[in-house]
């Protein structure tokens, strides 16, 4: 009878939790990053208002009345009375009377002008640089160039500008340094003709790969169970080997395998053959060697699943069967395929599941190189939310790629329960009903 | 803190904290500097010594301030850098002085995770007053001074003396070129030719007669320039497609691997190798950075620079286009932190470190240029001779690439353009429009395509 029991539930606690940390944890993520504009430049935590002077273009467009961008665009420091006050009560009545004296009713443009007014005072001298900086704020009545935390404080700064509360809603939208929502990253990403090929990159990788890895995991696991087992054994160590090695190391290995200067070249060199980079040369080099330091590390895991399912087939099927006069492809055709459906459901799911999104020997060998032929799906989601030389990663369009890939995964996943029959696969045994 | 300018309420109350006797202090500043080796070392060394001098300064002011500074460079790449900084600061734990490219201004300004030098400094004083407007103006974005420049440098044209002996050049004809290039004379198209007559001599191995850099970076910018591109709009702040002058520009990279002068699959080449073979005479012409000086004549063991390789601005491509050179300066940046003071601190470490004789010794240790005027009265300076010929030849022809949010997008694109081009996949015309439609859909109204 089913009842709630709470050691069971123990047990299970540690996968939940790095079930919700290291899955549903970035997922949600994704999603939620996928629909904003999150950059370098609007930080991931929130925002301020910040009017700059590339931020008057866009508020020239949209559409704010004249008055309102004359006085954005035009403020700048004047030494009127209430500054010449406010400057009498920071310092004293002395130093506002010489600089009235000086320049009372100029204006100036900058900041630096401003200072340099400062300068001038000779009786009262003001002689650290950041006091000066700082009494020179007193003669400004600008928004521009100034981080307000918030809305409110950004509004009043505004009504004290005299803005209508018309604008203030458009420069408000504007002023805001922060993310928003949006929908665009979508848009784009379908409107690129890039996306398009990395979409086809995708599939034609995945495809590929996944077909060696499985086939070349069958291969080996069948042909060694026909040899004895000490010869066996070592064969599968060797064929392991690209799984346990190091990423860096395995790619390295590659490189000294097919760069100009590398084994291949060197060994057609005694044949006539110049050197050539046998990785990146063309784009069905740069292929052929994707799909093989792929397939080499994935075919290792299929290899050791396939080895132990066939090792669990009665050995009396095998014996009867050669009794029967079974040659060898026989028995692989009828008996041991038919009993690795499950080993190969598996291993065929989470091998695209894993592809789909595995990118780590491509950024090491070709880096989507030559001219972009092998840039895939998840490679172009890394180099735009991680890799920018200019400096403003996007974040939000990268997640964008990667919320595709979601998706894609989870509709895979299903497909594949379904196809393969995934109930009957793990349904009870008979015995126990 | 965030807002960087005072507010009227708050002048008042600071002005009247700073009249208080002032305590023992002590404060740690951290410096990132990414994009450093053991040869950049005097990007942190110099605060170190700067530090030393504050700390001098307010003693005799009676004040004690006790600075520790903690100096981290030891980065994958930039790519780990930027992301870490970026985290950092998100985490409200930036470290408090950053070296970095100028054009991390524009988001970091931007995401407010850096605050403006001018906040802090008197630009009309010593030293800040010596350093070359030019790139002073680097150093700005949106009107606002954020940084100071770091150092400077220049990314050169190289030519390999012998080979172009080989090729029928008299010495004085490779002294000449310079002159000539900078005029507009000797253009990209006679790189070609020149080249391919290398190539053809067996003097170099084919692929080997003109040699670029393997890797993205703004040395490419240049070839748009030399075929008349020109990246910002003055007038409006746009960034510029120029659908001509990129596609002659695209061309030429391809009809260099037509020629046999550049492999194919040049790009991603290692940096080590480039560096051997170039610094050797391996190659008839290639293009770098002025920095390289130190890493031929030191790791790579060219002991005859000025014997072996000639170096000018790069070569106008067409009569639309001018010979050319981009300086990429980095920049010192100081980032928001809860305590002013810290900020105050930290942006007085960057302008003592900016003094001419400071200053010199990363320049002549890291084979950079240097940023102020007076450096030229640095016998340090003056006597090395890569530093003086450099600055004179180039730094007075360098335009920088623009501090602009979407400048990242554009130099991806255009690079991938090329990319393609250059190892066939597509046509340079093709190549060209597939930039023009991912442009204007990244980009949008921040691009003027001409």
């Amino acid at each position: 009878m089913p009842r709630f029991n709470a050691l069971g539930f123990g047990f299970l606690a540690p996968a939940m939790i790095v079930v919700t940390l290291f899955f549903l944890a970035p997922v949600i993520l994704t999603v939620f990053f996928a629909f904003t504009n999150m950059s370098t430049s609007t930080g991931i935590t929130g925002g301020e208002y910040l009017l700059t002077q590339s931020d008057l273009r866009e508020v020239k467009a949209s559409g704010v009345s004249e008055e309102t961008y004359d006085k954005l665009e035009n403020a700048g420091y004047v030494v009127d009375e209430t500054g010449l006050a406010l400057l009498a009560e920071a310092r004293d009545q002395a130093t506002a009377d010489e600089l009235a004296d000086l320049h009372a009713g100029a204006q100036f443009s900058s900041r630096r002008d401003m200072e340099r007014a400062l300068k001038d005072l000779r009786a009262n001298r003001i002689r650290s640089t950041r006091d000066r900086k700082a009494l020179a704020e007193l003669f400004t009545s600008s928004v521009m160039d100034e981080r307000f935390q918030t809305e409110e404080e950004f509004r009043a700064a505004l009504t004290a500008a005299s803005i209508p509360e018309a604008d203030q809603n458009i420069l408000v939208k504007v002023a805001y340094t922060g993310w928003v929502w949006t929908t665009e990253n979508m848009k784009l990403l379908f409107s690129l003709d890039s996306s398009w090929r990395y979409a086809m990159n995708t599939l034609f990788y995945v495809v590929f790969t996944l077909t060696f890895n499985v086939g070349f995991g069958l291969f080996l696991a069948i042909s060694t169970f026909y040899l004895p087992s000490g010869i066996a054994n070592t064969f599968r160590t060797i064929w392991f080997l690209p799984r346990i090695l190091p990423p860096v190391l395995y790619v390295l290995m590659w490189y000294w395998l097919t760069w100009d200067t590398g084994i291949i070249s060197s060994f057609m060199s005694w044949f006539g053959v110049a050197p050539r980079n046998w990785m990146l040369d063309t784009a069905t080099n740069a292929w052929i060697v994707v799909i093989l330091i792929n397939g080499f590390v994935g075919a290792s895991l299929g290899m050791i699943l396939f080895s132990s399912a066939i090792r669990t087939i009665p050995a009396s099927m095998l014996y009867a069967s050669e009794v029967d006069g079974a040659n060898r492809w026989q028995q692989i055709r009828y008996i041991i395929l038919p009993q690795l459906r499950w080993p190969i459901l598996f291993t065929s799911s989470y091998q695209t599941l894993s592809l789909l999104t595995s990118f780590e020997y491509i950024l090491l060998a070709t880096d989507g190189g030559p001219g972009g032929a092998t840039e895939v799906w998840a490679l172009a989601a890394y180099h735009t939310a991680l890799n920018n030389y200019g400096g403003n990663l996007q974040y939000g369009l990268g997640a964008a790629y990667a919320l595709v890939l979601v998706v894609i995964g989870i509709v895979t996943s299903a497909l594949y329960l379904r196809f393969f029959n995934f109930k009957d696969l793990v349904a009870k045994p008979r015995i126990e009903q | 803190m965030t807002t960087f300018k005072f507010k009227r309420a708050t002048a008042a109350l600071l002005l009247s904290t700073i009249a208080l006797p002032a305590l023992a202090e002590d404060v740690t500043i951290t410096v990132w500097a990414g994009g450093s080796n053991d040869a950049d070392a005097y990007r942190i060394d110099a605060i170190e010594i700067a530090a030393d001098m504050l700390e001098r300064e307010a003693a005799i002011e009676g004040r004690e301030l006790n600075i520790t500074v903690e100096g981290k460079r030891d980065f994958g790449g930039w790519e780990e850098f930027k992301q870490g900084v970026t985290l950092a600061a998100e985490a409200g734990t930036a470290p408090n002085i950053v070296v970095t490219s100028h054009l991390d201004i524009a988001p970091w300004s931007q995401a407010g995770y850096i605050v403006p030098a001018e906040d802090y400094l008197d630009f009309d004083a010593w030293p800040l007053n010596d350093i070359y407007p030019n790139l002073l103006e680097i150093a700005a974005y949106n009107g606002i001074q954020w940084g100071l420049p770091q150092d400077a440098e220049s990314r050169p044209f190289f030519f390999w003396k012998d080979t172009m002996r080989g090729i029928g050049y008299s010495d004085e004809d490779i002294a000449a070129l310079p002159d000539k290039i900078a005029s507009g004379e000797y253009t990209l198209q006679n790189v070609l030719e020149d080249a391919k007559k290398a190539v053809d001599a067996g003097l170099v191995e084919e692929g080997y007669g003109f040699y670029p850099r393997p890797s993205n970076g703004p040395d490419y910018a240049q070839f748009y320039q030399s075929f008349g591109g020109q990246l910002q709009d003055p007038e409006t702040g746009k960034l510029v497609l120029d659908k001509a002058a990129m596609e002659a520009f695209y061309q030429f990279f391809a009809d260099a691997v037509d020629a046999g002068i550049t492999r194919k699959n040049h790009l991603g080449t290692d940096w080590g190798q480039w560096y051997s073979e170039v610094a050797n005479g391996k190659a008839a012409t290639w293009h770098g950075g002025t920095w390289h000086y130190a890493r031929y004549t030191g790791k790579e063991g060219n002991e005859d620079f000025f014997g072996t390789i000639e170096f000018s601005l790069i070569p106008a491509g067409n009569e639309n286009g001018r010979a050319n050179t981009i300086t990429h300066p980095l920049v010192y940046l100081v980032t928001d932190q809860e305590n002013d003071d810290h900020e105050d601190i930290a942006a007085q470490l960057v302008k003592i470190a900016s003094e001419p004789r400071l200053n010199s010794l990363h320049a002549i240790k890291s084979a950079h240029l240097g940023i102020g005027q007076q450096q030229s009265n640095i016998e340090l300076y003056a006597n090395d001779r890569w530093a003086s010929e450099a600055t004179e030849r180039l730094l007075v022809s360098a335009n920088a690439q623009p501090n602009n949010l979407d400048y990242g997008a554009f130099s991806e694109a255009m690079f991938k353009g090329l990319e393609a081009a250059w190892t066939g996949v597509k046509t340079p015309a093709d190549a060209v429009a597939e930039l023009e439609s991912e442009l204007n859909a990244k980009l949008g109204d921040n691009l003027i395509v001409r």
